[in-house]
C-alpha cells in the first residue's frame, strides 16, 4: 500500500486511527527515494535518524495534521548534526551544531526530516546545475532541468516521493523549480519565515517557503513555519492567522491584474495561450482581469544581480577555511589559506558571482550601482504595491518557458537570471508569490502561473490558488501520467 | 626648543561598554576568562546565523553622545566593513558608517588655564574583533572579545600638542568612566588610542602628510609617541625628504613608532547597509531614559564639593577616586561637613583601603556611621589620635562609634570640673614651666598641654585644656 500516495487527512486519520506510523511513512518515502535515486534529488539522506525518530513518536499522540511526516529540507537550511553543503565543496563535511529556526518549528510538529535536498551551489543558480553534487533531474523528463536553486525540493515532489519540502527563495528559487516540475511552491512574504539558520545568499531577498504537491498542503506547511522569531530582527510580528481557510470559496467579485510586462513576448507564446486560458477560467468564475502596466518591472534583472552579488559577496566571506569548512592543508600564509581554501572550495558560478559583488561594492561603485539600485528597488516596491490599492492580486506565468534540456549550454551567465525575470520581483518588494501548475506543454513539460499578494497576504493567494487547480483538474503526477520520452 | 612646524593631530578612541552581553549576540561580555568560553555560533560566524541587536548599547551609546555633546540621530542603521582578517569571524564588521549615532560635539579641556575645546567629529557603535595571539607559526584567536560592543570616538584634526592629545585623552576617560559606559581600562584593551599626526609649517598651509599611530598601550605614550612622530616629520621635512601616508606602530621598548605598513591607494571595505538589521529608531522616550540616567560627572562633582568647602586641590584628589566620590555624594542631602569628610576620607580612610585593598563599599561604614564620626570629630569627642587607635574598628565591625569607643576605653574627658582638675594638678607639679610662661616663653605651654594629654591618656578634649590651660596660668 502506498500511503504518501494518499490525501494528507486520510494519512492522518490512519495515524490516529493507529493503522499506519510514521515509521511505514518515512519507510515509504526511503523507498521511493531509492526508487527515484537517478533524479539526484538528495544530497544527504537522514535515514538512521529519521527512522529512529519515527520510532519514538509511535506511542505519541496525533496532534497536528503533520504530526510524523516525512519532510525534505533544502541543503542550505542548517540542520543540527545533519551535514549541511549548501551544494558546495566547501562545506561538502560540515556538520551544524545547531538548528535553523524552521527546523525546530518542524520539530515541534513532529515532522520527521528525511534528507537534505540538492540545489545550485549556495543557491546561485536556476537550474541546479551549479550543485557540487551533481544536478537533479526533472520527474517528467529525465533529460531536462528540474530548475533551481531549489531543485532538488521540487523534483522529490514532483517524483511523489513524499509530501514536504523546503525551499528557499532569494529570485525565484522556489516558484520556477516549482513551475518546470509541476508542483505548489510558496515564497511567503519577507520577514514572514525566520531566517535564522538559512544560510545566506542575499539577506534582503532570501526567504524560506514549501514546497508541495497541492495547495492545501502548501498552506498546512506555512501554517507550521511562519512566525516572529528573537534570533532574526528582520522576521515580523504577526497574528496568528489559520493560511488555509479561504481554500475552496469562489471568485466571485476577485480583482485581478496582469502586467503587460508579464505577458509580453520575452514569454513563450505556448506559456502565454495557458495563462490565458486560465484567465478566461477566472473569468467566466466572475472575477475581473485587467492589463496593467507596472514601471520598472524590465529592471528587474539588472537590479537583482546588483543586490543580490553584492550581498552574497560579502555573505560568502565568512568560508575562508579558519573556523568550519573546507581548509586548504599548510598553506604558507595566511592570504594563501584564503585564496586556494576559496579557489578551491567554491565553484564557478559562486566564485563570477562573489567578484562581481565585490566590484559592484567597491569604492565609488557602491554609490553608483548599489545605492541605486537599492533605491529603484524601493520604488519598484512602491510601484508594485500601488497595484493593490485596486487589485486584489497581481498574476502571469511563472517562467519564460518550461524546463529545458540538462546539457543547454551554461556558457551565458546572464541567461540564468533571464529564467526568473517574471519571479523576481516579488522578492524585490518582499511581496508573497506562489507557483501553481495550469497545464502543459507540446512535449508534456508542466506550465505554471504566478500569482503575487500584497505583504502578508498569503491566504488571498491560496484562496486563488485552490479555485485554479480545481478548475484546471490535472493530472500532476509524472509516475501516472507516464514519462515523456520526447 | 621651539618647533618651527604646527603639528596637527587627531585622535580616534576604541572604548568597550560595559554590558551584560555582547553586542549582535547573548554571549556574556567579559574579560579574563578561559579562551573562547564566551563564545556561540553567532559569534564565530557560523552560516546561517544572524545578528540580534542589544539595546543595552544604544543606550550606553546615546549616554555616551550626550556626555560627549553630540548631537543625536535619531534614524540609524549599521553598515558592514568588508575585510578580510583571521580576527575577523564574518570578514565583515558590523559598524555605522553612514549614520553613527552621534556627531558634532565636543569635550572641554583645560590647557594652561585656557579652556578649549575639542571637537568630536563623529562617535558610531560598531562590533569588537576576536583577539589573536602569534606563537611561533601558529596563531591562536580568541572569539571571547569577538562582539563585544564598541564605540569609537572620532576627533576633528584639532589637537595641536602632545599635551592637548594627553589631556583629551584624561578628560574622555573620566568622562566615560563617570558616564558608567566603559571601565576604559587600557592595560586591559577596553579603551584604545589611534592618533594621526601631521606637520606644516603656517596655519595658512594645507595639512601634511598624515601619519597613523595604532594600539597605543597607554595615555602617556600617546604623548610620546606624538612626540617622537612631530620629531620624525620635522627631521624628513628638514631634509627635504618626501615620506607617504602609512600606518605606524608604538613601540613601549624602544619608546618610539615603528613602522607597519604604507597605505595603498585609500582602503576600500566596500561598506553597505547591513541587511540583517533593520533601521534603528530612536524615540524621545528612549533618549530621555538614557540621559537621565547619567550619573553625576566630575566637573559638576567638582563644583559641588568646592561649594561645600573642599579645596579645589581635594576635589579633584576625590573625583580621581570614583568610589570615595560616589560615596561621599551619597551625603548631598545633608549638612556633613565635606571639608571634615573630605580630609577624612582622602587621609585614614583612603590609608586602610588601600593598605587593605578594599573600597569603601567594603566597610562597614554606614551612612549614619559616617555622620556620626565626622560630628564626634568636629565636636572633638573623638581626637583623631583616638580615631587612629580606633580606625579599623569602625570599619571593620558593626558597632556603633560609642560601643567602639567604650570598649576600648576611650572616655572623652569633656566634664569641665574633671579636666580643671587634672589642669590645676599638672600646674602645680610643673613650677618651672608656669614661671616660664609667664616670662614670655610660649614653648612652655606646649610643654603643659604635653603633661595633661599624658595624665589623660590623650583623650582630653584639646581645645577645651587649652582653654582652661590659659585662664588658670593667667589667673
Amino acid at each position: 500500500m502506498k500511503y504518501l500516495n494518499l490525501e494528507i487527512k486520510k494519512i492522518n486519520r490512519l495515524l490516529k486511527e493507529g493503522k499506519i506510523t510514521p515509521v511505514d511513512l518515512v519507510n515509504e518515502a526511503f523507498e521511493n527515494i531509492e526508487n527515484n535515486k537517478e533524479l539526484n534529488a538528495y544530497i544527504t539522506l537522514n535515514k538512521e535518524e529519521a527512522l529512529k525518530q519515527a520510532e519514538c513518536l509511535i506511542n505519541k499522540e496525533v496532534d497536528n495534521i503533520l504530526f510524523g511526516l516525512p519532510i525534505a529540507v533544502k541543503d542550505n537550511i542548517i540542520t543540527k548534526g545533519l551535514r549541511t553543503t549548501c551544494a558546495s565543496h566547501i562545506l561538502d563535511e560540515f556538520i551544524p551544531i545547531y538548528n535553523a529556526t524552521v527546523v525546530e518549528k518542524l520539530r515541534a510538529k513532529n515532522m520527521i526530516i528525511i534528507g537534505k535536498t540538492n540545489m545550485d551551489e549556495f543557491a546561485m543558480g536556476s537550474s541546479s546545475r551549479t550543485s557540487y553534487f551533481g544536478s537533479p533531474r526533472n520527474p517528467w523528463n529525465k533529460k531536462k532541468i528540474s530548475g533551481g536553486s531549489s531543485g532538488g525540493s521540487a523534483t522529490t515532489i514532483a517524483a511523489r516521493d513524499l509530501l514536504f519540502a523546503l525551499g528557499s527563495d532569494t529570485g525565484g528559487s522556489i516558484r520556477q523549480p516549482a513551475s518546470y516540475t509541476g508542483i505548489v511552491g510558496m515564497k511567503p512574504t519577507y520577514g514572514r519565515v525566520s531566517r535564522f539558520g538559512l544560510v545566506a545568499y542575499a539577506s534582503s531577498l532570501d526567504q524560506i517557503g514549501p514546497m508541495t504537491r497541492n495547495v492545501y498542503e502548501n498552506a498546512l506547511l506555512l501554517n507550521a513555519i511562519v512566525g516572529e522569531d528573537e534570533k532574526d530582527l528582520t522576521s515580523v510580528n504577526k497574528r496568528e492567522e489559520d493560511f488555509t481557510r479561504l481554500i475552496g470559496q469562489n471568485i466571485h467579485n476577485m480583482k485581478i491584474a496582469i502586467p503587460n510586462f508579464f505577458m509580453s513576448d520575452i514569454v513563450e507564446e505556448e506559456i502565454r495561450k495557458k495563462v490565458e486560458e486560465t484567465i478566461k477560467i477566472l473569468e467566466n468564475n466572475g472575477a475581473t482581469v485587467d492589463y496593467i502596466d507596472v514601471k520598472y518591472l524590465e529592471n528587474t534583472v539588472t537590479l537583482y544581480q546588483i543586490i543580490a552579488m553584492g550581498e552574497a559577496s560579502s555573505n560568502l566571506a565568512r568560508f575562508d577555511g579558519i573556523r568550519y569548512g573546507y581548509s586548504k592543508e599548510n598553506p604558507e600564509n595566511i592570504e594563501q589559506l584564503y585564496y586556494k581554501t576559496r579557489a578551491e572550495g567554491f565553484g564557478e558560478e559562486v566564485k563570477r558571482r562573489i567578484m562581481i559583488g565585490s566590484y559592484l561594492l567597491s569604492g565609488e561603485n557602491a554609490k553608483v550601482y548599489y545605492n541605486k539600485a537599492l533605491s529603484i528597488r524601493d520604488d519598484m516596491r512602491k510601484e508594485l504595491i500601488k497595484v493593490f490599492q485596486d487589485y486584489d492580486l497581481i498574476i502571469g506565468p511563472t517562467t519564460t518557458t518550461t524546463a529545458y534540456d540538462l546539457d543547454d549550454s551554461m556558457d551565458d551567465p546572464s541567461k540564468s537570471f533571464m529564467d526568473d525575470v517574471l519571479v523576481i520581483p516579488a522578492n524585490m518588494a518582499g511581496l508573497p508569490g506562489l507557483n501553481i501548475p495550469i497545464g502543459f506543454d507540446h512535449s508534456h513539460m508542466p506550465i505554471g502561473l504566478h500569482i503575487i499578494g500584497n505583504s502578508f497576504e498569503e491566504a488571498k493567494i491560496y484562496h486563488l490558488a485552490s479555485f485554479i487547480e480545481k478548475a484546471v483538474g490535472l493530472e500532476l503526477n509524472p509516475n501516472l501520467g507516464g514519462e515523456n520520452d520526447e | 626648543m621651539m618647533s618651527k612646524y604646527i603639528p596637527t593631530v587627531g585622535i580616534e578612541v576604541h572604548v568597550e561598554l560595559k554590558t551584560n552581553t555582547k553586542i549582535f549576540s547573548s554571549s556574556k561580555n567579559g574579560y579574563g576568562e578561559t579562551a573562547n568560553s564566551l563564545t556561540n555560533v553567532v559569534d564565530l560566524g557560523y552560516p546561517g546565523t544572524l545578528p540580534t541587536l542589544n539595546e543595552e548599547v544604544i543606550n550606553l551609546a546615546i549616554k555616551a553622545a550626550t556626555i560627549l555633546n553630540c548631537k543625536i540621530r535619531r534614524q540609524m542603521h549599521f553598515d558592514r566593513k568588508n575585510y578580510f582578517y583571521p580576527d575577523n569571524p564574518k570578514n565583515y564588521q558590523i559598524t555605522q558608517s553612514r549614520t553613527p549615532i552621534g556627531y558634532d560635539g565636543y569635550v572641554e579641556i583645560e590647557v594652561q588655564g585656557e579652556m578649549k575645546k575639542i571637537f568630536i567629529e563623529e562617535m558610531h557603535i560598531e562590533e569588537d574583533t576576536c583577539k589573536s595571539a602569534h606563537r611561533g607559526s601558529v596563531s591562536l584567536l580568541d572569539f571571547n572579545r569577538a562582539g563585544v560592543p564598541l564605540i569609537e570616538i572620532v576627533t576633528k584634526a584639532c589637537i595641536t600638542s602632545s599635551e592637548e592629545a594627553k589631556l583629551y585623552l584624561e578628560k574622555l576617560k573620566q568622562l566615560l568612566f563617570y558616564g558608567d559606559i566603559s571601565d576604559c581600562k587600557m592595560e586591559e584593551g577596553s579603551m584604545r588610542c589611534d592618533a594621526n599626526v601631521s606637520i606644516r609649517k603656517n596655519e595658512e598651509d594645507p595639512l601634511g602628510v598624515k601619519c597613523e599611530i595604532k594600539n597605543i598601550g597607554s595615555i602617556s605614550n600617546v604623548a610620546v609617541a606624538i612626540e617622537k612622530e612631530i620629531e620624525r616629520q620635522e627631521k624628513l621635512v628638514n631634509n627635504n625628504e618626501t615620506f607617504q601616508e602609512q600606518t605606524r606602530r608604538f613601540d613601549d621598548k624602544i619608546s618610539d613608532t615603528v613602522l607597519m605598513r604604507v597605505k595603498e591607494t585609500g582602503n576600500d571595505y566596500r561598506y553597505f547597509p547591513e541587511p540583517d538589521i533593520p533601521y534603528v529608531e530612536l524615540t524621545d522616550q528612549m533618549i530621555e531614559s538614557a540621559i537621565s540616567s547619567i550619573p553625576m560627572l566630575p566637573d559638576e562633582r567638582r563644583q559641588l564639593y568646592i561649594t561645600r568647602g573642599v579645596t579645589e586641590i581635594n576635589a579633584n584628589k576625590l573625583i580621581a577616586n570614583r568610589g570615595l566620590s560616589d560615596y561621599l555624594n551619597e551625603f548631598i542631602d545633608t549638612n556633613l561637613n565635606f571639608k571634615e569628610a573630605v580630609n577624612l576620607l582622602l587621609g585614614d580612610i583612603s590609608g586602610y583601603l588601600n593598605k587593605n585593598e578594599k573600597t569603601i563599599y567594603d566597610t562597614t561604614l554606614t551612612k549614619e556611621k559616617f555622620l556620626d564620626l565626622i560630628k564626634k570629630m568636629e565636636e572633638n569627642i573623638l581626637t583623631s589620635k583616638n580615631l587612629k587607635d580606633i580606625l579599623n574598628k569602625i570599619l571593620e565591625s558593626d558597632d556603633s562609634i560609642d560601643n567602639i569607643m567604650k570598649k576600648c576605653n576611650i572616655s572623652n574627658i569633656t566634664d569641665t570640673k574633671m579636666l580643671e582638675d587634672i589642669v590645676l594638678k599638672v600646674i602645680s607639679e610643673n613650677e618651672e614651666s608656669v614661671q616660664d610662661y609667664k616670662s614670655g616663653k610660649d614653648r612652655a605651654i606646649k610643654y603643659l598641654m604635653g603633661q595633661i594629654m599624658k595624665e589623660t591618656r590623650g583623650s582630653a578634649n584639646p581645645q577645651m585644656v587649652n582653654q582652661i590651660l590659659i585662664r588658670e596660668l593667667n589667673k
